[in-house]
C-alpha cells in the first residue's frame, strides 16, 4: 500500500454553468458545502502529511466559494501543488490575481466549444467570452494555463479548432477529454455519445498535434474507453494514487464512487485522512487485486489497468466486482457495443445538467 | 561564454520540493510530478536565478572534491538542458 498522491478537493457542488456532461452526483443539491476553510486547512495539512503532493480544488464551481482565497492560501501552506479546476464563470482579474498571489499554481479552464453562442448554449449560461479573458490573465499573473474541452458528439469535431485554440491563448497543456458516462453523462448518454468515425478521425488530429506541438503545449486525448476495447486505468487503480473529498466532507477513492450505495461514508471530520486511507472500508474495497475473479484475475494486463472503472462496472451490471465492461474480455461487453450504436451522426439535442431533486 | 553569463531559474510553474512520504525531491509541475535522483536535486537546490551555470558547477566540484570540475560542468549543463528542453528551466543554454 502506498502514500496517495493527490488530492481532488471537490469545494461546492453549485455551479452557474448547467453542462450536461457533467460527472457530479446527479444528488448534487442534496450534498451542501458543508467544510468551512479552516476544515479544508485541515484535510490540506493531513494529505501533505500523508504524502499528497497535489491538490485538486474542484467542483462545481471553486469560484462560488467567497473564502476560496484562503483555501488557496491554506494548500499552499501545507506544500501542495495547487490547480484550480474553473468554469471561469464571473471571473474578474483582480480576483484572479489575488488567487495566484495566494498560491494557485496552475489554472485549469474549461471551453465548451469555439464558437460562443453556441459554447453558451453548452454551458446553459453566457460564459464563454470570460474564459478567454481569463486566459490571458492566467499567462499575465504567471500562472501555468491548462484548457480542457470535454468532447461529445455536439463538439468532437472541433478538436482541431481547440488545439488551435490552446496554442493562441498561450496554454501549456490542452486535455481533450471524451466525456465519461458518470453523473449526468450517464443519463444524457445517448445524446452526447460521439460516433465510432467522430473519434478515430480526432484521435488523429490531436495525435498528430501532440508531436507538432511537442515542448510548447501537451495534448492530451482521453480516449472514450467505450470505443478503446480495453478499459482504462481509472484512477490508476482505486486507493492507490487519489483521494477525493466531496463538498460535505466525504473522503471517497474517487468522486464517481457515489454510485455505490452502501459505502462507509468516512467522514473527514470525524476520523484523520491517514486512517480512512489506509483503514478506511472504501479504500480497501477495490483496492489491489483481491477482489478481481474471472476475467480480471487471470488478465495478463490485470496490474496496469486494475480492471477499469469500478464505478462503471457498479452501474452498468450492479456489481462492482466484475469487470468494465468497456474491456472487450467482459462478458457484458454487448452493453458498450449497444450504446455506442446511439451514437448516430446526426446533430446531438442539447442537454443539460441533471437535478435529480427535481427530477431533472 | 554562456557558462559564465547564463543564471538558470526553475520555471515559475514548477516547484522543487522535498517528499518525506517517499524519500527524496521531486519537481511538481502541472499534473505531474518528476522524482529527482539525489545529484539532480542538489543542481536543482543552486538553481536560483543568480548563480550562474559555471557557479553552481564550481560550488558542486568544491563540496565533492571532484578533480575535474569541467567533467562536473559538462554534467551540470546536460542535466539543466535536458529539464529546459521539458520547460522545467529556463536561462540555459543560448537563449535567455
Amino acid at each position: 500500500m502506498t502514500p496517495p498522491l493527490a488530492l481532488v478537493a471537490e469545494l461546492t457542488y453549485r455551479c452557474p454553468l448547467r453542462c450536461g456532461y457533467c460527472s457530479n452526483p446527479t444528488s448534487w443539491r442534496d450534498h451542501a458545502d458543508a467544510l468551512a476553510a479552516a476544515d479544508w486547512s485541515r484535510v490540506f495539512a493531513e494529505a501533505a502529511a500523508l504524502g499528497v503532493l497535489h491538490v485538486h480544488l474542484s467542483g462545481g464551481e471553486p469560484l462560488l466559494r467567497a473564502d476560496l482565497e484562503s483555501i488557496v492560501a491554506s494548500a499552499r501552506d501545507a506544500g501542495l501543488y495547487v490547480n484550480l479546476i474553473t468554469s471561469a464563470w464571473g471571473l474578474e482579474r483582480a480576483r484572479l490575481e489575488r488567487l495566484v498571489d495566494a498560491g494557485v499554481d496552475h489554472v485549469q479552464i474549461s471551453v465548451q466549444d469555439l464558437d460562443a453562442s453556441a459554447a453558451d448554449v453548452l454551458a446553459g449560461v453566457e460564459v464563454h467570452a470570460r474564459k478567454l479573458l481569463a486566459c490571458g490573465w492566467v499567462r499575465e499573473a504567471g500562472a501555468a494555463l491548462s484548457l480542457n474541452a470535454v468532447l461529445h458528439r455536439a463538439n468532437i469535431d472541433q478538436t482541431a479548432g481547440f488545439i488551435d485554440l490552446a496554442e493562441r491563448v498561450g496554454a501549456e497543456r490542452l486535455e481533450l477529454a471524451n466525456t465519461q458516462y458518470h453523473g449526468s453523462a450517464r443519463v444524457n448518454r445517448e445524446a452526447l455519445m460521439p460516433t465510432r468515425e467522430q473519434v478515430a478521425r480526432n484521435a488523429d488530429v490531436a495525435a498528430e498535434a501532440r508531436v507538432r506541438l511537442r515542448g510548447r503545449c501537451e495534448v492530451i486525448w482521453v480516449m472514450p474507453d467505450w470505443f478503446a476495447d480495453l478499459p482504462s486505468p481509472c484512477n490508476d487503480g482505486w486507493g492507490r494514487r487519489f483521494i477525493t473529498v466531496t463538498p460535505d466532507g466525504v473522503a471517497l477513492p474517487c468522486a464517481g464512487a457515489q454510485v455505490f450505495p452502501d459505502l462507509a461514508r468516512d467522514r473527514v471530520l470525524a476520523r484523520p485522512l491517514r486512517e480512512i486511507w489506509y483503514e478506511g472500508r472504501d479504500f480497501n474495497r477495490y483496492r489491489g487485486t483481491a477482489w478481481m475473479r474471472e476475467p480480471c484475475v487471470s488478465c495478463a494486463r490485470r496490474d496496469e489497468d486494475f480492471g477499469g472503472c469500478r464505478c462503471q462496472a457498479f452501474a452498468l451490471t450492479g456489481d462492482g466486482a466484475e469487470a468494465d465492461p468497456a474491456c472487450a474480455k467482459s462478458p457484458q461487453h454487448a452493453l458498450i457495443s449497444a450504446a455506442r450504436l446511439s451514437g448516430r451522426a446526426q446533430p446531438a439535442p442539447v442537454v443539460y445538467r441533471i437535478d435529480a431533486r427535481r427530477g431533472r | 561564454m554562456t557558462d559564465d553569463a547564463n543564471a538558470p531559474r526553475l520555471a515559475r510553474r514548477v516547484r522543487l520540493r522535498a517528499d518525506p512520504a517517499r524519500g527524496g525531491h521531486v519537481l511538481l509541475f502541472p499534473e505531474g510530478v518528476l522524482v529527482l535522483n539525489e545529484s539532480a536535486a542538489e543542481v536543482l537546490a543552486l538553481v536560483d536565478g543568480a548563480r550562474t551555470l559555471r557557479r553552481i558547477a564550481d560550488e558542486l566540484a568544491q563540496r565533492h572534491g571532484a578533480p575535474d570540475p569541467s567533467v562536473v560542468l559538462d554534467d551540470v549543463r546536460a542535466l539543466l538542458e535536458r529539464l529546459g528542453a521539458r520547460g522545467f528551466v529556463e536561462g540555459v543554454g543560448a537563449a535567455p
